[in-house]
């Protein structure tokens, strides 16, 4: 695990699963998926697996969200680990980026 | 930084920055002298010093006072404004006003108080540019609040650099309940404009919980020059009335401090004050380790005795060998004792301004001379000496030394000179307080004393037996009280402090040529001459200073009288006698008063007969504190151990003196 990887699922719906270590290092190539990403309609974004986070990868997701929901988007969570919620709400962040309350399974 | 490691930085910056205080203070007094501009860049860099070392070390409160001073000083240092007698005695009560500060930081205190922020004022106005906006102001310095509003808004470079928000705000967590509030404004409008490596976002962040303005700031510290913070309180909670030591009529340091001011935190401050550390030069250091590798070596050569028979030729390598480890260990025991030899320079320090505060006021004109300064003493003596030579230069201000026109009249220069004086004298140091005033009026003394009834007339007296007067609780003679001096307390109190090291204080005044106040006091605490003196099986330790003489009493010489207690005839004054077996619970003792011997001993200023089996003989003896190692027992004041092992307890006159009071009245 390590790199965000983008799949295809026809030209309808993204899905884009974050790193395990979703940091200022790993974020150039995480915001190309997500700009990439801009252009879909449907997007879900696959928290899951992040085990470190910190306040760059985070206002990189809350840039992102502003732009797809001004495009009349809407962005989904596939899922949020626990240390990315943990660090959500220590920022304050939890409302903008509408993280899911719990890991669906 | 963890805590613990902040902890012992600070403590080194306050150490250091109470040294550049005084600094700061002897150019500052020098200048008012008519020292050289020099002295204007050593003043600025010691407040510069501390400005930055507050900065760092987390008291910003300190940090932004000193700026005021520094901005005063730099203006005076690049000429654009002349140093006056006023400047200066801003700069000396902002020196004051810090070293106050320092304190309040060592007992964990709030910095800030009413006077900080009134002289925050006064030096902003004297810079011209009067006090800054009253509330804001106001609210900015609290120090401890309830809640507490917090904006952070990182500059775009501070992620880079390795400091992350969220870390920070994590922290901030600790303090108490957080609310917080994201501000976006700064975001980028569009994703691919956002450089994920900089940081847009801000916070507003409410804290609930009562928190110390330090702390919080605490948190930003590494990221200060990287972010805009301000941090506002918002229920402020009230705090304690503001010290009463902070009125001006205190002009002495902390230390000075009325005897009488007992409050808990200032006992606290004591503590810590007495516990802090001691600087040693690296030769003592290096004097230390040379002899331990001494004793090493000895070691090692009484090590070879253990194999083997020990003929004549050997005998008398191991008698060398033991004359040599005595010798080393001897010196040792010096060397170490040295560590804590301080000189008694950071005493006297204190009195120049003092002088120069009290003459102003009086209207005297007083030379201040100092003898002797390197001298060095035991540093927990030289914590004591102060107050009681506060009592003594500030009474020989006021009641000594004569206003000018009345030194003219008696055919002296205006100007009164005042010395203080410290040398080594055998196993003692003796410091001097004299001056060429007026010297003790035996008249006034003796009419006070009668008034008093201490005495009912001065006939026959001796001129030392008549000054001695003054040390009796309650004696003054100053036919006006001042806020100085006067109020009955102050010699009793310097005879008190001074027999409590283990010292005396004698007097010595010629009426009209002036007085000479000698007190005189062991080089260390930590060793005391005394007389072990047998009672049963025990032995104690007299201190050899509180003994006048012993004798022996005929068995009729004692008389008891009403109310259980004991006395005898001692040189034409009847002495209460103290029994130390009694005293002290020992068994199988002499109980005829003509088996055993009566020593005469003197403490807080009585004399008593203790009664023992006998003296055995002169020791010194090393005092182990009983109270570090058990706990604190009324009548000893510490324990040795003897020759042979085994431990005697040292006699606390004057703590024995009122056991026995007690006792009787119970």
């Amino acid at each position: 695990m390590g790199k965000a990887t983008t799949q295809r699922k026809g030209d309808t719906v993204r899905a884009i699963s974050l790193p395990a270590d979703f940091r200022i290092a790993a974020l150039d190539e995480v915001k190309a998926s997500l700009v990439e990403a801009l252009d879909v309609p449907a997007v879900q974004i696959d928290g899951a697996a992040v085990e470190r986070v910190d306040t760059a990868a985070l206002q990189l997701l809350v840039a992102y969200r502003r732009e797809a929901v001004a495009r009349g988007q809407a962005p989904a969570w596939q899922g949020a680990s626990a240390a990315m919620r943990e660090a959500a709400a220590v920022l304050g962040l939890v409302q903008a980026l509408e993280l899911p309350a719990t890991t669906p399974a | 930084m963890s805590k613990a490691a902040l902890a012992q930085f600070q403590q080194v910056f306050i150490e250091e920055s109470l040294e550049g205080l005084d600094t700061m203070e002897s150019s500052l007094l020098e200048l008012d002298n008519g020292g050289d501009a020099e002295l204007v860049h050593t003043i600025f860099r010691a407040a510069h010093s501390i400005k930055g070392g507050a900065a760092t070390f987390g008291f910003p409160e300190m940090s932004s006072f000193t700026h005021e001073a520094e901005s005063l000083l730099d203006e005076v240092r690049s000429g654009k404004r002349a140093i006056d007698g006023a400047i200066i005695e801003l700069l000396l009560r902002t020196v004051d006003c810090l070293r106050a500060m320092f304190a309040r930081a060592q007992a964990g205190e709030p910095l800030n108080d009413t006077v900080a922020e009134a002289l925050r004022n006064e030096l902003a106005a004297a810079m011209g540019r009067g006090a800054p906006a009253g509330a804001v102001q106001a609210r900015r310095n609290v120090d401890q609040a309830d809640a507490w509003t917090i904006r952070f808004r990182p500059y775009a470079g501070m992620l880079a650099s390795g400091n992350d928000p969220l870390r920070l705000i994590r922290e901030l967590g600790g303090l108490g309940e957080l609310t917080v509030t994201p501000e976006f404004d700064r975001l980028p409008a569009t994703l691919a404009a956002l450089e994920p490596g900089e940081c847009h976002l801000g916070w507003t962040i409410e804290l609930k919980g009562p928190a110390r303005r330090a702390d919080i700031s605490g948190v930003f510290d590494w990221v200060e020059d990287e972010c805009d913070l301000s941090i506002d309180a918002r229920h402020v909670v009230t705090e304690a009335a503001p010290p009463p030591a902070a009125a001006p009529a205190a002009p002495a340091p902390a230390a000075a401090a009325p005897v009488a001011d007992a409050g808990a935190a200032r006992a606290q401050r004591e503590a810590s004050a007495e516990s802090s550390s001691v600087r040693v030069s690296i030769d003592k250091i290096d004097g230390l380790i040379n002899l331990v590798g001494e004793l090493v070596i000895t070691q090692s050569m009484l090590d070879t005795f253990r194999e083997g028979e020990i003929d004549a030729a050997r005998l008398a390598v191991l008698e060398q060998g033991l004359a040599q480890l005595a010798r080393h260990t001897r010196e040792l025991q010096e060397s170490v004792m040295g560590i804590r030899m301080l000189p008694i320079a950071s005493v006297f320090n204190r009195f120049p301004r003092m002088v120069r505060d009290i003459s102003q006021k009086l209207g005297k004109q007083v030379k201040l001379e100092l003898v002797g300064e390197q001298t060095e003493l035991d540093k927990t003596v030289l914590e004591k000496i102060g107050d009681p030579m506060v009592h003594l230069v500030r009474n020989a201000i006021d009641h000594g030394l004569e206003t000018p026109d009345k030194r003219r009249a008696a055919g002296k220069g205006d100007t009164g000179t005042l010395t203080l004086a410290a040398s080594h004298r055998g196993g003692s140091i003796v410091v001097e307080v004299s001056d060429d005033g007026a010297g003790l009026n035996r008249d006034a003394i003796i009419g006070k004393a009668v008034q008093r009834g201490l005495i009912s007339s001065g006939e026959g007296m001796s001129d030392e037996a008549v000054a001695d007067l003054i040390f009796q609780p309650g004696f003054s003679t100053a036919a006006v009280t001042t806020d100085l001096s006067g109020r009955g307390v102050g010699m009793d109190v310097v005879r008190r402090n001074v027999a409590d090291l283990g010292g005396t204080v004698t007097i010595r005044s010629t009426q009209g040529k002036g007085s000479v106040f000698t007190i005189t006091l062991p080089l260390t605490l930590a060793i005391i001459d005394g007389l072990t003196a047998a009672v049963g099986e025990e032995r104690y330790i007299v201190p050899l200073v509180s003994i006048v003489e012993s004798v022996q009493l005929k068995g009729d010489a004692v008389r008891s009288v009403a109310g259980g207690g004991e006395l005898f005839r001692f040189r034409n004054e009847y002495l209460p006698v103290i029994r130390l077996h009694d005293a002290f619970g020992c068994q199988d003792a002499v109980r005829g008063i003509d088996e055993g011997l009566m020593v005469v001993v003197e403490g807080d200023g009585t004399r008593v007969g203790l009664f023992v089996d006998g003296l055995i003989g002169q020791q010194q003896a090393v005092v182990k504190s009983l109270e570090a190692n058990y706990r604190r027992v009324q009548g000893v004041s510490g324990a040795t151990i003897l020759a042979d092992g085994s431990v005697a307890l040292i006699v606390d006159i004057a703590g024995l003196v009122r056991l026995q009071a007690r006792r009787k009245a119970a």
